[in-house]
């Protein structure tokens, strides 16, 4: 790109072309007022707000969509300027109902925030005084049009960066307004994800979350902290909002990175929503049909008494979430492995984390990344979803793919048992059962490796396809992998076949659910399936408390005899199984490390200080090993650490044999 | 010589008080402040008369032929008008009835509340003012010489306005004390 240099306030700044004359100003810490703009979205200049004077043209150009110029003599801040901006503002506040006396989001609002800074005592101009809807239909979000500037923020975060475009314009004029699917209610809208996105970037009170309206404003809030989202493996980051101790509302980050800030609904309304829980500060053991106080000593005895028997006669398990951070689980994998030595150890999605494993191991084995991070779908030109499900298993991945092949046109290919959840633009969608499901991925390997000609009918518009793709990706739903670990192998040997190679990995996205999946692989990750016929005579779990305990789970919790459960919440019916309930911090009072399937090691921070009689992890692990009568050992294998290091380059994978991999 | 102090008249009129609340926010400084200036008609004094002023002061919006008549004398007895509040200056609260016709307004009011008996449906005629059309800000009846909005302004901006006239300055609020709610 060609160097140019243009002055702006009377500063020389050097800039790219292409480049427009905000982001120049910005670069150069020269501020120009924006509204409509926002970093990370398209640029459209509707506001006016951002106008700029530039020698040599009569009109007044708008700085954010104007490319800056070799040359150019730029002025932002003349009176002529400041004179138009108030007017924009006036014109704005009269045009509907910008009264702030009565507005909810009055001191986080962006409008306010310009009109106070640009000196506007009054207004005026006429008030329109015209009537506009309040759409309360969704149980989530409500749209006020009546509070609307029209900046099409909005708009632009649901089409560009969510890829629902739920939400678009109608009617003309003073009458213009947003709606949801070309004149829905927005909580009629099928397309609509409730990811809340439209709400975070809305500068004005018009689009504003119920549940945290009343919590407390942005401008409320004692402190903002980044953190990240442990509710699945995408691990996006966040920034919650903490008012008198407690969370008031959690917000995407930085509208300029892949996920462009965006959460999902379970981000957006379930970690805050979790505070409002029933916490549990002190241990509790059972009493009857209910709980009593205990003391952390007397507690532990319980269990040590317990356990110790248990673990003689082998029949003493642990079921840990693998959404706890990679600290925690070192010191699970450290007691229970390392100092204990037992071996009915796994996590709630074991099952599917075996799969992918045994699916991966050849292909590991190579040396190879069996992955990519998540992200770049987006720079995928062919997404196969093979039995995947991404809104419900990792939301924003949808988002990707959603962007992807709407806007980027890159071409989806959906191969399922069941409904394809991307309907509307799937550009070859084949339907198979679950015993034709090896065939077909077999099938279309062939196809793709030696051409469609001679392939199936129901195969070759997908093989051609990917024949074509330069950067095709394949995203495997969980499910397959509980299912069968061959099939992740064979559907690994499609991308293999399909070269889709990305720098870091094979183009391969597997849904794995639970936030640090990866980070369970090495620690806490069983090496079969026990906890299906166990009949236990001890059985702790490490529940975090922010995703339903599945029937399995719980079945196991029925069938052991004295069930330890250590959660931070009091939340039915896991307490229900327990004999002894364990206090542990929540997700906004532990800090740690998450391995990503963004391709990163992410840290989550300490929101909010724990409260109540809590102990930390190792502190209470140590002091049981004592009353078991062992030393904590350290743990011998570290999380995430080594989990499909590249060793090779993911050009140098070669496919498997499936008869060889049993 | 001694000059006479100047003299300040004020009003509350579709509005909630709060302005003239905020005023007595300013606490001690009163006392400082009374002995420069003169307040007359006030809600703080309750004299209703207002006699003619250097400073005028309005609270509130104008809803009603009375609001508007008071406006109007105060701005004919006053060298400069204050117009304090969102009320004043933009129409606040009170704009809430003007999304419907003044008619619905006192239907809504007198007869359609849920909390409301009046099962012949009698709204008031003669002994209450008639309604404008709209709740308007006091600029569009009468000029305005200095806006302070805020619900209410601070006590400081209040009285940074009232020091700035007394030094003989027209003052605009500066945008480091302005707010809007």
């Amino acid at each position: 790109m060609s160097e140019i240099t243009l002055v702006i306030d009377g500063v020389e700044c050097r800039a790219s072309k292409g480049e427009t004359i905000l982001q120049v100003a910005r670069k150069n810490n020269i501020y120009i007022p924006t509204l409509c703009w926002m970093e990370g979205l398209t640029p459209i200049g509707s506001c006016r707000m951002c106008v700029v004077e530039v020698a040599g043209n009569a009109k007044l150009l708008t700085a954010c969509t104007t490319p800056a110029e070799n040359n150019m003599q730029v002025s932002t801040k003349t009176e002529k300027l400041e004179k138009y901006r108030r007017q924009i503002l006036e014109l704005l506040f009269a045009g509907r109902n910008h009264f702030c006396m009565f507005c909810s989001q009055t001191g986080d609002c962006e409008l306010q925030r310009l009109a106070i800074e640009h000196g506007m005592d009054n207004v005026r101009y006429p008030f329109l005084y015209e009537t506009f809807h309040n759409d309360a239909s969704d149980p989530h979000m409500q749209i006020d049009h009546n509070r609307c500037i029209l900046c099409l923020r909005c708009i632009r975060v649901c089409a560009e960066k969510v890829g629902a475009h739920t939400l678009d314009l109608e009617k003309r004029g003073w009458g213009t307004n947003i709606t949801a699917d070309l004149g829905r209610q927005l909580g009629e809208s099928p397309s609509c994800i409730s990811c809340g996105a439209c709400a975070q970037v809305c500068p004005t009170g018009t689009i504003t979350l119920r549940d945290f309206v009343y919590r407390g404003r942005r401008h409320d809030c004692d402190d903002q902290v980044e953190s990240i989202c442990p509710l699945c493996s995408l691990g996006c980051r966040i920034k919650a909002y903490v008012r008198t101790g407690s969370i008031a509302r959690v917000e995407g980050l930085s509208p300029d990175s892949p996920d462009g800030g965006q959460l999902c609904h379970m981000g957006r309304w379930w970690l805050p929503k979790s505070t409002e829980r029933t916490r549990l500060s002190v241990p509790m053991i059972r009493d009857g049909s209910s709980f009593r106080e205990a003391s952390w000593d007397e507690a532990l005895d319980l269990i040590a008494s317990k356990m110790s028997p248990a673990l003689k006669r082998e029949k003493a398990g642990a079921l840990i979430s693998e959404l706890s951070t990679d600290e925690e689980l070192t010191v699970m994998s450290s007691f229970f492995r390392d100092t204990l030595n037992m071996e009915k150890v796994d996590g709630y999605y074991g099952n599917m984390l075996r799969g992918f494993v045994r699916g991966f191991k050849p292909f590991a084995d190579q040396g190879v990344r069996p992955f990519t991070s998540a992200h770049h779908i987006l720079e995928s030109d062919a997404i196969v979803l093979i039995e995947a499900n991404p809104q419900e298993e990792t939301p924003v991945a949808a988002s990707y793919i959603r962007v992807s092949a709407i806007i980027e046109r890159a071409k989806l290919i959906n191969i399922s048992t069941e409904k394809n959840p991307f309907d509307c633009f799937t550009d070859a969608d084949i339907r198979t059962t679950k015993k034709g499901m090896k065939t077909l991925l077999s099938a279309l390997r062939k196809a793709v490796e030696e051409g469609e000609e001679n392939a199936p009918e129901n195969v070759k518009e997908a093989a051609r396809i990917l024949r074509e793709a330069k950067k095709p990706v394949v995203i495997i739903g969980s499910k397959i992998a509980e299912e069968d670990s061959l099939l992740v192998t064979e559907s690994v040997n499609l991308a293999v076949a399909s070269k889709a190679f990305f720098d870091d990995g094979l183009g391969i996205v597997p849904m794995l659910r639970a936030s640090n999946s990866l980070g369970a692989l090495n620690t806490i990750t069983g090496e079969s399936d026990w906890l299906a016929e166990s009949e236990l005579d001890f059985l702790y779990v490490l529940s975090t408390g922010m995703v339903d305990e599945d029937a399995r789970s719980m079945e196991a919790m029925n069938r052991s005899r004295f069930v330890v459960v250590h959660t931070p919440f009091m939340i039915h019916p896991l307490v229900n199984m327990a004999d002894i309930l364990l206090p542990a911090p929540a997700w906004f009072e532990r800090s740690g490390h998450y391995c990503t399937l963004e391709g990163e090691r992410r840290r989550m921070n300490l929101v909010t200080p724990p409260k109540g009689n809590l102990k930390g992890l190792s502190v209470i692990m140590k002091e049981l090993a004592g009353k078991l009568g062992y030393e904590l050992q350290s743990a011998s294998a570290a999380p995430c650490e080594n989990v499909y290091e590249a060793k090779a380059a993911p050009e140098t994978a070669r496919t498997v044999f499936l008869k060889e991999v049993r | 010589m001694i000059m006479a102090k100047p003299k300040i008249a004020s009003v509350w009129l579709e509005a909630c008080a709060g302005c003239h609340m905020s005023f007595l926010d300013i606490d001690e400084r009163i006392v400082d402040l009374l002995g420069k200036v003169e307040l007359t008609a006030t809600p703080i004094t309750d004299i209703k008369e207002f006699p003619e002023v250097e400073v005028g002061v309005i609270e509130g919006a104008l809803g009603n032929e009375e609001e508007l008549h008071l406006a109007k004398e105060l701005r004919g007895r006053c060298k400069i008008l204050i117009a304090w509040g969102d009320c004043a200056v933009f129409g606040g609260i009170n704009c809430m009835r003007n999304f419907m016709p003044a008619e619905q307004v006192l239907k809504e009011g007198y007869v359609n509340t849920a909390s409301t008996v009046n099962p012949d449906g009698v709204l008031p005629k003669v002994d209450i003012p008639a309604l404008l059309p709209h709740a308007i800000p006091v600029d569009r009846a009468v000029k305005v010489d200095v806006y302070v909005p805020g619900c209410p302004p601070d006590a400081d901006t209040i009285y940074y306005v009232f020091s700035e006239i007394l030094e003989g300055r027209i003052p605009s609020v500066p945008t480091d004390i302005m707010r809007y709610d």
